[in-house]
């Protein structure tokens, strides 16, 4: 492909636009432009076929309930907040500090290492209905499961990072008399780093996963309950709306994860060990 | 997510050659130190389970102790086993598709720069995408037959399997590729011969990423629509209050979540030992 394209331009030598700014233009371009052309698809497919909006509304209708009712939406959006935060918060603290005595001890280490492995891979979303037999209906049962689902990736990954330290490197430290906590916060943790957010925005889908299915079986209010209500009325142009509302959510605390990685990145002087985890 | 087999294990499944004397004992004791501590913990947290449980009088209904549980399960086992059926059969089935589309689109964007150009970047920002928030639109859809909570299963579990599958093409040795084109090797070999192997590590992580959110997709499936399986039965089971019964149904759903994870890691060993080395 990059043959032809090479060919193409030394044939037809663009003075415009530069071969930068074709390619920039071609990775942007394509995809938003795939996008767009979906979404127009989708509009003429709904116009065109007259499918009911109940089974599917054209993107004009859901824009439609997203500008000319927002006042619901933001209502209902408001616990689904606060309950994605605060899980996605507690679950990265609880998992930091697991991963953290998890590494310190070898002891605890082989104790329970294995068991939150073999807890990965069991189906914990099954456990939210046990949540609201021990903490009622409300918030408090959704942060929890948020927290719960959430927490797992965060501990394996942090525990992988804090123990992927490079052997020459704590040699050294040993060797200059470090103490085990110096080590810790000048060795371990800098290259930890990249794991630890690599749990974190696992986490963050997680914690999306549990407030969304926590709200989907106990709320009484929440962006998770309006989806369950609106689809039992057939209203599906504000199911998809409150969905918009939802991604939206993701995107910011994903975005927030990003951000914390690369005010990390800047701090540690921008040599982050990087690598490919999970 | 990927789970290493613990050192322990390999030592258990290596043959005891030498008869037991004194300093061998210790030296295999110390050898599977990682499954016996594991093990051990898990026993000692059950053990204070079911002690604290009855020393403080903790009602059934919020906790039941594990030998309630032993007995419940046992007593309801036929049950349960029937609703466990379309549970598997459900995960099966959407692991199977999710990984055929997955592997499929990831060649078509290895091979096809215009799709990749196209469809990849869509795909990552469709990670971030809530989709357990459309389970409610499968409903809509599809009904609350099994088809619709294998389709919305297929389509939560399908993004690991591609993105991965993507990640593992790319990563092919190079120079490997260049030898394959100087013998005159045909697309179809060098990609049978070189890149398949290759990618395989990578798409069995991915693989067994989508084995577990199958089953927590199939889950989430029955909770909202179920009139059978597991994830139903455990929905009926907390509104009737009957926590024991949840937790027999979480033993059983735990062990099927297991021993599907199990076999996906069992057949990248096979595929792996088919290929040799690494």
């Amino acid at each position: 492909m990059s043959a032809i394209h090479d060919a193409v331009s030394a044939s037809f030598p663009r003075p415009i636009i530069g071969d930068a700014a074709w390619r920039l233009g071609r990775t942007v371009g394509l995809p938003l432009g795939f996008a767009i052309l979906s979404v127009a698809a989708w509009e003429l497919l709904c116009r065109v076929a007259k499918i009911s909006p109940e089974l599917l509304p054209p993107p004009s209708a859901v824009w439609e309930v997203l500008v000319g009712n927002p006042a619901i939406l933001i209502e209902q959006a408001i616990p689904t907040t606060i309950e994605l935060f605060a899980s996605f918060a507690i679950a990265t603290a609880v998992g930091v500090l697991l991963a953290i005595a998890i590494t310190f001890s070898a002891v605890v280490r082989e104790a329970l290492y294995p068991n939150i492995v073999v807890f990965q891979v069991i189906p914990k979303i099954a456990l939210a209905p046990l949540f609201i037999v021990w903490l009622g209906v409300g918030g408090r049962s959704i942060i929890t499961v948020g927290v719960f689902i959430a927490f797992f990736p965060i501990v394996v990954s942090t525990a992988t990072g804090l123990v992927s330290a490079k052997p020459d490197v704590l040699q050294l430290c040993r060797s200059l008399t470090a103490s085990e906590w110096q080590m810790f916060r000048l060795a371990r943790f800098p290259y930890a780093m990249p794991y630890l957010f690599a749990g974190m925005k696992v986490g963050v889908t997680m914690a999306m996963i549990g407030v969304v299915v926590g709200e989907f079986i106990t709320a009484q209010a929440g962006l998770g309950y309006i989806i369950m209500f609106a689809s039992s009325a057939g209203e599906t142009a504000t199911v998809l709306a409150a969905i918009v509302v939802l991604c939206g959510l993701g995107l910011v605390l994903y975005g927030l994860v990003a951000l914390g990685e690369l005010l990390v990145a800047r701090w540690y002087g921008g040599e982050l060990p990087t690598s490919g985890v999970i | 997510m990927t789970v290493e087999l613990p050192a322990g294990v390999r030592a258990l499944a290596a043959p005891i050659r030498m008869m037991p004397n004194g300093a061998a004992v210790a030296a295999n004791l110390r050898q599977l130190r990682p499954v016996i501590l594991p093990i051990a913990t898990a026993a000692a947290v059950l053990g204070l389970w079911q002690v604290g449980c009855g020393l403080f009088h903790v009602p059934s209904v919020i906790l039941p102790v594990p030998s309630e549980i032993a007995v419940e399960l046992w007593r309801i086992l036929p049950l349960l086993a029937q609703n466990a059926v379309p549970t598997t059969l459900d995960s099966l089935a959407s692991f199977g598709l999710a990984t055929a589309l997955g592997v499929a689109l990831a060649i078509a964007v290895t091979y096809s720069p215009l799709i990749r150009d196209t469809f990849y970047p869509n795909l990552v920002a469709f990670q971030l995408v809530p989709k357990v928030a459309l389970a409610p639109l499968f409903v809509v859809w599809l009904g609350i037959t099994s088809e619709s909570r294998i389709a919305f299963s297929t389509f939560s579990c399908f993004f690991p399997v591609v993105i991965s599958a993507v990640v593992g093409f790319a990563g092919t040795d190079k120079s490997t590729l260049r030898l394959c084109r100087s013998l005159t090797a045909s697309d179809w070999q060098s990609f049978m011969l070189v890149r398949l192997p290759f990618a395989l590590p990578a798409i069995f992580s991915g693989m067994k990423i989508a084995i577990t959110m199958a089953v927590i997709g199939v889950i989430i499936g029955e909770f909202i629509s179920a009139k059978a399986g597991l994830g139903y039965y455990i929905l009926y089971a907390s509104s009737r209050m009957d926590t024991p019964a949840i937790f027999a149904a979480l033993f059983v759903l735990c062990m099927i979540g297991m021993a599907l994870f199990g076999a996906v890691a069992l057949a990248e060993r096979q595929v792996r030992n088919h290929f040799g080395r690494r």
